[in-house]
């Protein structure tokens, strides 16, 4: 293939597969150009296109897992999502939430005449053909030749074959349609028998092409297989003689095709920004329900592409027309990437978050949100896992529900709630089978009481996520910590921060990678402090609770005031919330 | 119990392991050292095959070398639903005898093909990949039709026959022999259906596919 014709190929639409080589849960070892693709159907109809190396150590992804919602890979098991191609999990970092960065490059797709079509960079849509459109179409056997793309073009100008009907007829006359440098149309008559058929040149290398026909019209059902035999049987001899023609060429130089690691937008540094909140993202409320008493779902749609990937526990902020900033964690399950669904309680005494959600925002309407962040990771290792939830507590407990589900790993969802008309997500709920067990209309000391049963029988590697109401949060850790379980094993998550917060100290922070020592005056909080001289601090809640401020403590004793942090991890003194903790010692020493 | 004279890589001792797991017949391996120690061709072994060859297997008396000749052995006498080589059937027996030569051809061309690579065997290797092309090709064409009527396995049936399990080891493993399977997508698709047989195993390089199956591409009904 001649260099302007490899150039004009990059920009076109190619047929990489047939759709239905995307069998259910397959995945598809494509190429096209040089360039190798990871091609596989999710359970919801989706096809993605990959670069077919895993980011971690280039392993083929054509030989992964399709579970249906992702695609792991075979060597070291990373998890990739439908659609977005990014990371969600890395089991050698069972308690981490990979970056943002880890996503893999997806390619487009489009189905089309039984094919799957892709490409590069493909320009606008992909090429009609006239002579297939507005009939059903047949798919033949792709037919891979170990030829060039001329050699293989010159002789499908002189393929023969005889029209469905008149299989056993007479020699057809056969007659070329259209032709362009990717695809050829013929026609076949015999008789009163006319088939047409296009033939598109799948160019895999500069040695290697894949042609794949489709028959315009659809043969009775019985007549299907001998007209796909009929094909097969003169498009394999049409292979033979391009191939022995091939032979005789010199040996074409192999493309070699660019592999990108990760786009740029995802590989450079973030920008600098004052404002710790980012708002990069517009969504359009795509639905809104009531899912359950005064709690209503929202459905959140992109107005411009891809949303970016989400991880079980993940929350994202979303900014309301009334200027707050709200956290919502994300209920979606595995592979779920078209939407983000959120559950929002009514709260009649809040600030007006809820409320104005509620009554004020509506179908259709655009909103600010963040890009969902983990501060409440998956991990994946558990022998067993146990789920609590109280309330509105259930949405980022649901989304863990569905992926552990989806793998077949074993837990238990326990939800507490008033009665059966607070349960939210019914229909997620509905899914997880004997998983779910609801507790429901249980006072505190009820509540305390099922707990003590539900957290009796500790076993090593056993681990505990909870979400809900503070006091039921307190009891649960309480309870667990009385019953044995290790600090490490009770993950948790606060609606928010309700200690007071002492800011009655004053002290001093160095900033041991900026070179820069700061004053922290009473009645200010270090975040503010560094937004003030212009060091960035991403942030969520700030309050304490949702962990995005997190900063490294090199020396110094940090005063805790977060519900983030575990009881060990606060007192290892080792990381501080920056936008309510302060330091006991008159200086701390920050990693920044 | 049975006795599997086995080497840990030899496609022809995994698909022994495979069929006797799938039918959950116990048996005890006895270690061979293929390579580097060519016991193989040692005197004590070879008083037990004069071929010089892996598998063997022993069971209540019977000896026997090939693994072809074992994997019938084995359904015909282990499984009771007749299903992996119904005796009875002999129009069926003819279809997978024919399939078990072919797994020979595969086992002299592409697990050649993998011997030249990763154990220095001295064979052609450009006529070891072209063979096994030859033949992957074949296997592929059958498959894909197959598939057209709505059959899973390389012989017509709902269930698979010991023929799935005598080509599928050198198939799986092609690529150590440099034999790419990109080209052969029907052949992918069998290689999962077989993967989620019930008691399937592993063996180093070959990978386990993921739960759920079912085909969806069989002939539309027009």
């Amino acid at each position: 293939m001649g260099n302007t014709m490899l150039e004009a190929a990059q920009h076109q639409w190619h047929p990489i597969a047939s759709s239905e080589e995307l069998e259910y849960r397959h995945t598809f070892h494509g190429q096209l150009l040089g360039r190798e693709f990871a091609v596989w159907r999710a359970d919801d109809g989706n096809v993605n296109v990959w670069e077919n190396r895993c980011l971690h150590r280039g392993v083929r992804l054509s030989i992964g897992i399709n579970d249906g919602t992702e695609l792991t890979c075979q060597y070291h098991g990373w998890r990739y999502a439908n659609r977005t191609a990014g990371c969600t999990y890395i089991p050698a970092h069972p308690a981490d939430s990979p970056a943002r960065t880890i996503c893999n490059r997806t390619y487009p797709a489009v189905e089309r005449y039984g094919l799957v079509w892709s490409g590069e960079a493909p320009q606008g849509d992909p090429p009609g053909v006239a002579l297939l459109d507005g009939t059903d179409v047949l798919s033949l056997r792709p037919i891979p030749v170990n030829a060039d793309l001329e050699t293989v073009h010159r002789q499908l100008t002189a393929y023969v074959f005889q029209p469905n009907e008149g299989l056993d007829g007479a020699k057809a006359a056969v007659s070329v349609e259209t032709s362009g440098d990717l695809s050829i149309g013929l026609s076949s008559v015999s008789g009163d028998c006319k088939t047409q058929a296009v033939f598109f040149l799948q160019p895999v290398d500069s040695d290697r092409t894949v042609i794949r026909g489709v028959l315009a019209g659809m043969p009775a059902h019985k007549a299907q297989l001998d007209v796909l035999h009929h094909h097969n049987e003169r498009l394999s001899a049409l292979r033979e003689r391009c191939e022995a023609e091939a032979s005789q060429l010199p040996q074409p130089e192999k493309l070699q095709p660019v592999i990108q690691p990760v786009s740029e937008e995802l590989a450079g540094m973030p920008e600098q920004s004052t404002s710790g909140r980012n708002a990069d993202l517009r969504v359009k409320i795509a639905r809104k329900w009531s899912t359950a008493e005064g709690i209503a779902g929202f459905e959140l749609v992109s107005i411009d592409g891809q949303l970016p990937t989400f991880q079980p526990g993940a929350h994202i902020d979303v900014h309301l027309p009334n200027g707050l900033v709200r956290q919502y964690s994300v209920t979606n399950g595995p592979g779920e990437t078209q939407s983000y669904k959120i559950g929002v309680k009514r709260e009649p005494d809040s600030a007006g978050g809820s409320q104005c959600l509620h009554d004020d925002v509506r179908e259709g309407d655009v909103l600010a949100i963040s890009e969902p962040r983990n501060n409440f990771p998956l991990r994946r290792d558990a022998v067993k896992t146990l789920l609590i939830a109280g309330g509105i507590g259930v949405t980022p407990i649901l989304s863990m529900a569905q992926a552990l589900y989806h793998t077949g790993l074993d837990f238990e969802l326990h939800y507490f709630a008033q009665d059966d008309s607070h349960l939210a997500f019914p229909d997620i709920l509905e899914t997880l089978g004997d998983s779910l067990h609801t507790h429901l209309g249980l006072d505190p000391e009820e509540t305390e009481q099922c707990l003590e049963g539900l957290l009796a029988d500790y076993q090593p590697a056993m681990h505990l996520y909870v979400c809900g109401p503070g006091p039921m949060l307190e009891t649960t850790r309480h309870t667990a910590d009385r019953l044995g379980w290790p600090d490490q094993a009770v993950h948790f998550e606060y609606f928010k921060n309700t200690h007071e917060i002492d800011d009655s100290t004053s002290f001093e922070i160095a900033l041991s990678r900026s070179v820069m020592t700061l004053q922290v005056p009473a009645g200010t909080t270090i975040m503010d402090v560094l937004r003030d001289n212009g060091v960035s601090v991403p942030s969520s809640c700030e309050q304490g609770a949702c962990g995005t401020c997190v900063a490294t403590v090199l020396e110094g004793e940090p005063d805790h005031q977060d519900v983030y942090l575990s009881e060990t991890e606060k007192k290892r003194g080792d990381r501080i919330m920056t936008c309510v903790s302060r330091s006991k010692s008159a200086r701390l020493v920050l990693d920044i | 119990m049975i006795k599997l004279y086995d080497y840990e890589l030899s496609g022809n001792c995994y698909k022994l392991r495979l069929l006797m797991n799938m039918l959950g017949v116990d048996y005890e391996a006895v270690p061979v050292d293929f390579y580097p120690g060519r016991e193989h061709k040692s005197d004590w072994f070879l008083k037990i095959n004069p071929l010089g060859q892996l598998p063997v297997l022993v069971d209540d008396g019977v000896v026997l070398r090939d693994a072809q000749a074992i994997l019938v052995y084995l359904a015909a006498k282990y499984d009771p639903s007749g299903n992996w080589y119904p005796v009875d059937d002999p129009a069926k027996l003819g279809d997978i005898s024919q399939w078990l030569a072919f797994a020979d051809g595969i086992t002299s061309t592409a697990s050649a093909a993998r011997l030249h690579e990763g154990l220095f065997y001295d064979f052609d290797i450009d006529a070891c990949r072209a063979g096994a092309h030859r033949l992957f090709r074949i296997l592929d064409e059958h498959l894909w039709f197959a598939e057209k009527q709505d059959r899973d396995w390389i012989c017509p049936g709902a269930h698979p026959t010991i023929a799935d399990i005598a080509c599928f080891p050198y198939v799986i493993l092609s690529e150590e022999g440099g034999i790419s399977r990109q080209d052969y997508p029907a052949i992918r698709r069998w290689c999962d259906r077989v993967k989620r047989i019930q008691g399937f195993i592993v063996m180093s390089g070959v990978f386990p596919a993921g739960p759920a199956g079912g085909r969806l591409n069989a002939l539309s009904a027009a």
